[in-house]
This record gives C-alpha cells, structure tokens and sequence, in this order.
C-alpha cells in the first residue's frame, strides 16, 4: 500500500513544477478553443457596447456642456468616454462564474473535476483569465473604434503598458470575489442572485458607471477600503491618466486583497466541498 | 493486496421538505424543514487489487454515493475507507493520479471539441510524459476503435462513439482502480459488448480492478467476478457472480406472440404469467429446464409469430435476495466468502 504513495512520479509522469504549470496553460488552452464555438455572444456582446457606449458619449456630452467647464474632477471629456471604453470592454469580458459552477453542482459535473488531481480553484482560474484575455483584446477594439471615431486617436503612451499590469490584478480579484459567490452553490444551488448584487457593486462603487474622484468625498473614503476600487477603477483609471507613483500604490493595494481574499476563498472551497451534495446518481 | 477497504462508511444528506403550493413554499422559506435521509448505512468491504467487482442496488441504494465517497468527491458522515493507501476525501488529489472514473450520465469531454482535444489536456492533468503518453493514447485509439472521429467535435457523436471516448480517456494515465457509474446506460447491445470485451481486456492485461454500478445483469455478468449488493444503504450480499447466478438469476422470462390462442400450456419448469389472446408470457425456471428445450416445445405445439426473451429486472433479483436475506437476519451480510 506504501509503495502506492511512494511512486507518485511512477507511470510516466513528471511530477514537476513545470507540469502543473503546463497543466494549467492547457487548460486555459481549451477553454480558448471551446469559447470560439461561441461566436455568436461575441458579437452580441459587442454590438450591447457600442450602444452603451453611445448612449454614456451622449450623457457626458450633455453633463460637459452643462457644467460649462473643460474638466471635471480633473477629467477632461475625451479623458472619461476613454475610461468609460476600459471600464465597459473590462466588465463585458469576464465570464459569469456564477452560472458555471451552479450548472456543474446542479448537473453533477463537478464530480468529474474533483476526481481528478487538479485544483478546482485553479482550473476555474485559468480558464477565466484566458477568456478575459481574448475578449477584453476584442472589446477594447470594438469600443476603441468607436472612441477613435468620435474622439479622434488617444495618447495613452505609458497607460497602455500600465492598464495591462494593472488588468492581471483586477481580473484577479474579481475572479476571486466572483469564485466566492460561486462557490455558495455547494450550499444552495442558486447563486445568480448574489452576482447580480455583485454587478451592482461594481457599477457603482467599482468605478464603472464612473470614476470614484466623482464621488462625494466621504463616499470615495468608503470605497477606498472596498475592494471593488481594485477591479474597474484601478484599471480604467491607469490607462487614462497614467501615473507611475499611483500605479505601484494600486498593485500594492491589489496584492493585499488578493493575499487576504485568495485565503478566504480556500477556506469557503474547504467548508463547502465537504458538504457538497455532487447531484446524480 | 487491498486496493479498496472500507469499515463502518456512513453518509447522511438533509433533505429540505418542500409542501406543495405556493403557501408551502413561503413557509418553507421561513421554517424550513429537513429530513435526514441516509444514503449509506456503515457498509464494509475489502477489494483485491485485479478483481472485477459489480456493484448493485435498485434506485436509490446508495451505489454512487458510494462510488462518490471512494473517489473523494464526496466526504462521509462516518466511517473509514482507504483507496490504495489514501483516504479518498483527505488525499484527493494524489488518489486521483492512480484512478479512473467514469460517469455514465455525465461527460469529461469538452462539448464544442473534438476528443482529441480533451486526450491532450488529460495527458497534462494526469502529467503523462510525451512519448508515453503518445503511445499510450495511439494504442487506446485502435483498441477503442476511435480513428474515425478523434477530430469530430463530441457534440456530433452518438453516445456510443461518445461513451468509448470517455472510457478510453479514463485509461489514459493507466488507473490502478476504473470506477464505472452505469457506463453502458442507453447504449445499443453492439456497443456495451465491445465496451465490456474492451474492460475485460485491460482487467486481464494490466492488472487494472474494475469497480462497476449497473442495472444491466449482461455487464455483471459479462466483467465481473464478484458482486455485491446494496439496498437502502445496506449491503445486504456479497458473492461472487457465479454463485449469484446460481441461486437468484434462476429464471428467464420468454413473451410470445402466437398465430393463434394458446390452450392448456403446461410444461416442465415453466410457469405461466399472463396470456391475452393470442400474446403469452411465460417464466423459465433455468434450474429445472433450459430456453432452448422450451422454445422448441411450444414451436412443435404452435405457431410463434415472435419471441422475445428477458432477464429478471435487476429490482426482483434484489427483492429475492433481500426476501432471502430477511431469512437469514441474524447472520446479517448473506455472503459466499
């Protein structure tokens, strides 16, 4: 029986660091190659942000010529439809977690996964961040289109190269919050509730409907403790007014909640998988 | 050498009571009720590495809670199990490396892909090594039959081709025990004979213990050497299938479509069940007669428009053996051992 244990390189296996990397890079692998079949919601997800996008260029237009001034909270116009572009192009593109595992707990498919030697959060993770990183590439240039069209070519310069540092860490700890609402179908089954709270977090004090320096100032004391600043608004906001010094203070800012956060998640994960209920028999 | 050993196994659900209506259900919401449901009632049992072994019961026994609890999926209430040295619920993850589980109304095939795809991304989970791999995924391809459709997307297979995918991609990594959950459930007769010749063979070849739920006395009795039985999460036998057959599988049951009504059937070893006009159902008890002698009797007697032959349904063998083990009570587990 010992000996079992003993050979866990044994049957041609590798056994190291390297494959488990390679494990998770091909999971990720596929789950590209399975989302291609789902063309369709693409564009349909692309054509839903050039409307939205549309109808917020008109808002603010409005807002700019009402208020009469070039800025607003120290953003210029072009300034927030571009931020306005990143924060819709980053939401639209991460995956609902939610309705995944509910159809894997209800279906009774999490037994596969869990039968096999693979973390199911890590599964789980590198297939989210390679989705987002094909469709956040696509959405960016549906809605870049669109603000290149009305705004004319932006000079990010440095805020490129940030918003793709910055975005790691955002699709992190979304992905980490999103995996925590999930992972309460272990418990009840129905978990699209609870996202669709999330969502409306995120809208408002995550930086989506606009940027936090809009806020009133005792609001953006509230969220600048909430990890939702850490999603969106880190995000959108390195692209558009690039600030080096800001930047290592938000990744600062990423890693504690994605220390403090990735440990609640394993916990919520080790409560709830051995009370899980696989359906099926 | 034990590949499985349970003592004591236990696993409890609370089940939420829902009272029909619309009433019911707000009070549910506010006073919900629950009952205790036991799924798996202390069984013990011990599997040889290398045996071959069925693992039956009706509806609702327990049979997948407790293949469930053997792979890890799922965590006991009680009770004690070791999967080749590791507890299945603690060492999950490296159990995993040395079984293989197949689930028969669920897929580990990726929907949009072809099954080459999933192959692939199961040589990585399992760590397989390139050259091993590849040999070992080529040998399976021709022994399953796979060449055909290995780049067909597995949304455009039929079960069958479907069904041979995941078993093949369960013996990838060359399991040490193939956990199989109702692996041939809707599959035509071809198909479940070539699965079962294909099982048998890797039984034989590498040693590899098979740990098989079926409704389908052809799989029992076709792969396995030993079965055992459980019904309200109790086992209540434990036997080998030979010993089985020889004591519960006893009859088969014949339908007959006759050209005209049949008058005064009486033979040796078969009973009648029912007859309605021109239609006959007969019951063949296999100890005292055979299929072959019976058929011929009544074609020297009448003409038959059409026959066909069934096994008992699994749930009467299970009655008989649980009618027989009331029997027996004291000596609790009817077992051949």
């Amino acid at each position: 029986m010992h000996g079992v244990r003993q050979r866990s390189t044994e049957g041609g296996r590798r056994g190291s660091r390297l494959a488990k990397l390679l494990k998770y890079a091909a999971v990720g692998k596929v789950t590209i190659r399975n989302h291609l079949a789902y063309v369709t919601d693409f564009f349909i997800r692309s054509i839903f942000l050039i409307i939205i996008l549309y109808i917020f260029i008109q808002l603010w237009n409005t807002t700019f010529r009402g208020e009469g001034t070039e800025l607003i909270a120290g953003y210029s116009f072009e300034q927030i439809i571009w931020y306005l572009i990143f924060a819709e192009s980053f939401v639209i593109a991460c995956p609902s977690l939610s309705t995944k595992i509910e159809e894997e707990v209800k279906s009774g498919d999490i037994g596969y996964k869990l039968a096999r030697p693979v973390s199911y959060l890590w599964f789980h993770y590198a297939g989210y961040m390679s989705e987002v990183f094909i469709r956040m590439p696509i959405n960016l240039a549906v809605g870049g289109m669109l603000g290149i069209l009305v705004l004319g070519p932006p000079g990010f310069g440095w805020g490129w190269p940030g918003f793709l540092l910055v975005s790691v860490g955002a699709f992190t700890i979304n992905f980490l919050l999103n995996m925590m609402l999930a992972l309460c179908a272990f418990w009840v089954e129905e978990t699209r509730g609870l996202e669709f709270v999330y969502h409306k977090f995120l809208f408002t004090v995550g930086g989506m409907l606009m940027p936090l320096e809009l806020f009133p100032q005792v609001l953006q004391k509230v969220c600048a403790w909430l990890p939702f600043q850490a999603i969106v608004y880190f995000a959108a906001r390195t692209a558009v007014s690039f600030d080096a010094e800001a930047m290592w203070r938000m990744l600062g800012t990423q890693a504690f909640w994605i220390a403090g956060l990735g440990a609640a998640l394993m916990f919520i994960y080790r409560k709830g998988v051995s009370k899980l209920h696989v359906n099926g028999g | 050498m034990a590949a499985i050993e349970i003592s004591g196994l236990s696993k409890t659900f609370l089940v939420k009571n829902k009272k029909p209506g619309l009433r019911g259900s707000i009070q549910s919401l506010f006073k919900p009720q629950f009952t205790r449901k036991v799924a798996v009632r202390s069984i013990d049992f011990q599997v040889d590495q290398g045996e071959t072994v069925a693992f039956l019961g009706p509806n609702g026994a327990g049979k997948s809670t407790t293949i469930k609890m053997l792979t890890g999926i799922l965590h006991p209430s009680e009770g004690r199990a070791e999967v080749l040295g590791f507890c299945p619920w603690k060492d999950r993850k490296h159990l995993a490396y040395h079984i293989g589980a197949v689930f028969g109304q669920k897929s580990q095939l990726w929907y949009h892909l072809p099954p080459t795809d999933t192959f692939e991304l199961m040589s990585r989970i399992y760590e397989l090594k390139r050259g091993e791999y590849m040999a070992r995924r080529n040998e399976l391809v021709r022994r399953f039959g796979l060449e055909p459709y290995m780049n067909t997307p597995v949304r455009k297979l039929s079960l069958g081709e479907r069904m041979r995918c995941e078993i093949a991609a369960s013996l990838l990594h060359r399991p040490r025990i193939l956990f199989l959950d109702e692996p041939t459930i809707g599959l035509d007769v071809v198909v479940k004979q070539q699965i079962r010749q294909l099982i048998r063979e890797m039984n034989r070849e590498e040693g590899m213990t098979v740990f098989l739920t079926s409704h389908d006395p052809g799989d029992i009795e076709q792969l396995c050497n030993r079965a055992i039985v459980i019904n309200h999460g109790q086992m209540i036998l434990d036997d080998t299938v030979a010993n089985m057959k020889r004591e519960y599988l006893t009859y088969k049951t014949i339908e007959l479509k006759l050209a005209e009504e049949a008058k005064d059937v009486s033979l040796h070893g078969v009973k009648v069940l029912a007859q309605h006009e021109c239609t006959l159902r007969l019951s063949v008890n296999t100890s005292l007669t055979t299929i072959e002698k019976t058929l011929s009797d009544m074609l020297r007697r009448f003409r038959i428009r059409d026959v066909t032959i069934e096994d008992p349904p699994m749930e009467e063998i299970i009655a008989r053996i649980y009618a027989k083990s009331a029997v027996h009570k004291q000596s609790g587990v009817l077992t051949g051992k």
